[in-house]
């Protein structure tokens, strides 16, 4: 343990394993945000697609049961937030923000009730073996990085390769390019015959079963143990609205952002004793507040935001319809 | 391609009458007391006896009634100053959902001076003090997203989102940070936790007989009909209706927006930090979740009213109720915890969300001439 090289090990192994749900999170809000929707119910999305699924994987015993519940469940409330906003046209901000109350309230009333009855992950063996490492052959024996990026869960691996797809899938199909011209300005898409409706419809479900996903793992990760008090989910769902940003709506640049905001979320948990194995270079740590590794995500958000802002740069991702109702009859 | 037409099309209405609207959100209270009792059921617990505890808030019968009407306002004033505040922003379409923050911050600066000038001011001066530093801290804090808003465009949304975490961890740096100079903790507790407040610096009850009516109320109250006047009676009320209509008709007509939008968001954002200084010198003492959501629920409330002062009124009371019910009420229902309030606010507002579009617009039949 003591072993500086293993203590580095341990701690780059920690930022994807830990992280990697913030990824999921990302990558969901990014599908949404491209359709022109701000949706801020990420954190109650991922917590009752995290509960849902969690449940329905214990039950069944199968970890594919578990995934595609979590997709359904946390799919739903996208499709409560299509309804309300692009059909009804309620306001998004408050549509988002209803979506986290209500599904935190949900979490917890589920999760409550169950009580004595609460199925814990052991029972589920299908689900601990499909949580456990997955050695890539020949690449996890490499020293270091072998085990920190080439021994994790199927999930791990699965969030990156959805990260690549929707990334090939904005940028590279025609129906990405037509969901690009939604969110930046539907009433051109309407115009030359883009069904904006469905578009949105069809991600903002997609999108939100995404991050219904980074819910599940968080739900093994932590081996499915309830707490009365603490969510699962933690405010990644925050972080996830801020990784968005600070990734530039780019699903690419979100694994990269995954492992920054990862970095800091981790070296609040390692810094002691990263500070310890590596007294010389490192014993600076120890004297950070750990206050200050958590608020920084949100304060480099802010900044790059600002930034932008002031520039105005050219290459900016953000959709420029991103929090605007779309209605026909004043296009 | 074929040129199909559909039946029926989506038309704004010019205005809704206001019994429509009363009635929407009377049916959504009473569906989203109807789901909630469904889910009751599922889970073993008898309704009925759980909304009768639910909607006292366990007041009759206790030993202590008015104790309980006094938590009960503890609760009520932020959530209702939070509200008002939030509308004011929304109602200029400026989308300041960093009520968390700014009630952070203003509890923090509140809290700095009690805990720095707590012994040397006399009761009723040092209220005013720390009322004024939390209206300041707060204000400032809002301010500076106003400004950038101005000057650059940057988005207010997910900046003011932001800023809440970064007020968040700034504030439980000084609640777990053990040292000489913090002098936020209670220097007596081997382990980190705030202060106590030195009695002066504790928020001002009127004796009632038994009952102690808490001064933020009564603040509250004048408040509420000072901010109506302001929105409805005032030139500059008038601004901020016409700078949240269309912000260029406002330049038209000579209006200074930047100016108007600095001002509104400054007074909001006060509010808010004055909400915060009345909560922490209300309780006592500082701590990491003195915002109870009120930030979150502020935005509820404020929608849910309509942005309308007097509907803010009557939909804090009603959260407030349902949260400070579902606390009394879980204590004997284990299995429910206070979250459950949460749920059923959140039905409400889904309902309420839908029903607006039925006041907003109409659906009308397409015309055949119409169609050409």
């Amino acid at each position: 343990m003591n072993d500086p090289i293993n203590v580095l090990t341990l701690f780059l192994f920690n930022i994807v394993l830990v992280n990697i749900p913030l990824l999921y999170g990302t990558v969901g809000e990014i599908v949404v945000e491209k359709s022109g929707s701000l949706d801020l119910g990420v954190e109650g999305t991922m917590a009752i697609g995290a509960i849902f699924g969690y449940l329905a994987g214990c039950v069944a015993n199968s970890l594919a049961v578990g995934l595609l519940v979590s997709f359904l469940a946390a799919g739903l409330c996208g499709l409560l937030f299509a309804v309300l906003t692009v059909s009804l046209q309620a306001n998004q901000n408050v549509t988002g923000l209803t979506i986290t109350t209500f599904g935190l309230g949900l979490y917890f009333f589920v999760g409550k009730g169950l009580g004595e009855r609460w199925p814990a992950m052991t029972g589920a063996g299908s689900l601990v073996k499909g949580f456990s490492a997955l050695e890539i052959p020949g690449l996890s024996k490499l020293p270091v990085i072998g085990k920190a990026l080439f021994s994790h869960n199927l999930l791990v691996y699965l969030g990156i390769v959805i990260a690549v797809l929707v990334w090939w899938y904005l940028n590279f199909t025609k129906t990405g390019l037509r969901l690009r011209a939604v969110g930046e300005n539907p009433g051109a898409a309407d115009s030359v015959g883009v069904n904006t409706l469905m578009y949105k419809y069809i991600h903002l479900i997609g999108g939100s079963g995404i991050m219904g996903l980074g819910g599940f793992y968080m739900a093994l990760y932590m081996s499915g143990s309830f707490e009365g008090s603490n969510c699962w989910i933690n405010g990644y769902g925050w972080i996830a609205i801020a990784l968005v940003i600070f990734a530039n709506w780019n699903p690419v640049l979100a694994i990269l952002g995954t492992l920054v905001f990862g970095f800091f979320n981790t070296l609040q948990i390692y810094a002691g004793s990263l500070a310890g194995a590596f007294p010389g270079s490192l014993g600076w740590l120890n004297t950070v507040p750990a206050q200050l590794y958590k608020a920084l995500p949100f304060l480099i958000t802010a900044i790059v935001l600002i930034a932008s802002s002031i520039r105005r740069r050219e290459g900016s991702g953000q959709p420029a319809a991103l929090g605007l109702n779309y209605f026909r009859e004043e296009r | 391609m074929k040129n199909r037409q559909p039946l029926f099309h989506v038309v704004k209405r010019d205005h809704a009458g206001p019994g429509r609207q009363a009635a929407a959100y009377v049916a959504a209270v009473v569906l989203a007391l109807l789901v909630g009792a469904v889910l009751l059921m599922v889970q073993g617990v008898e309704p009925v006896t759980f909304y009768k505890q639910l909607l006292t808030m366990g007041i009759p019968g206790s030993r202590y009634p008015w104790r309980s009407v006094e938590n009960f306002i503890k609760l009520f004033v932020p959530l209702l100053i939070t509200s008002m505040a939030l509308a004011l922003a929304f109602k200029m379409r400026f989308w300041n959902i960093g009520g968390e923050g700014q009630f952070i911050m203003g509890a923090f600066w509140a809290g700095f001076a009690a805990m720095k000038l707590g012994g040397t001011l006399p009761q009723p001066l040092m209220v005013v003090v720390m009322a004024l530093c939390g209206a300041l801290g707060g204000g400032l804090y809002g301010v500076f997203v106003a400004a950038l808003k101005v000057k650059w465009g940057t988005n207010e949304t997910l900046l003011t989102l932001m800023l809440n975490y970064v007020a968040l961890y700034f504030l439980q740096y000084f609640a777990e940070t053990k040292t000489d100079w913090n002098f936020f903790l209670d220097p007596d507790s081997a382990r980190p936790k705030f202060a106590k407040f030195p009695a002066n610096a504790q928020m001002i009850t009127i004796p009632i007989g038994p009952f102690n009516l808490n001064l933020s109320l009564v603040i509250a109250a004048v408040l509420c009909v000072l901010l109506y006047i302001y929105l409805n009676y005032t030139k500059r009320g008038y601004e901020i209706a016409v700078v949240g209509d269309s912000p260029n008709t406002a330049r038209y007509a000579g209006m200074k927006v930047g100016k108007i939008v600095i001002r509104t968001i400054f007074l909001s954002a006060a509010l808010i930090g004055l909400a915060g200084a009345f909560q922490v010198s209300s309780a006592g003492i500082l701590s990491t979740s003195v915002t109870n959501d009120v930030g979150w629920t502020g935005v509820v409330v404020a929608w849910l009213a309509k942005l309308n002062m007097v509907g803010i009124v009557v939909a804090s009371l009603l959260i407030t109720v349902l949260q400070f019910g579902c606390q009394t009420a879980s204590t004997t229902y284990p299995s429910i915890d206070a979250n459950f309030a949460n749920l059923l606010q959140g039905v409400i507002l889904f309902i309420v969300l839908a029903a607006d579009f039925f006041t907003r617009f109409r659906l009308a039949r397409t015309r055949k001439e119409a169609a050409k």
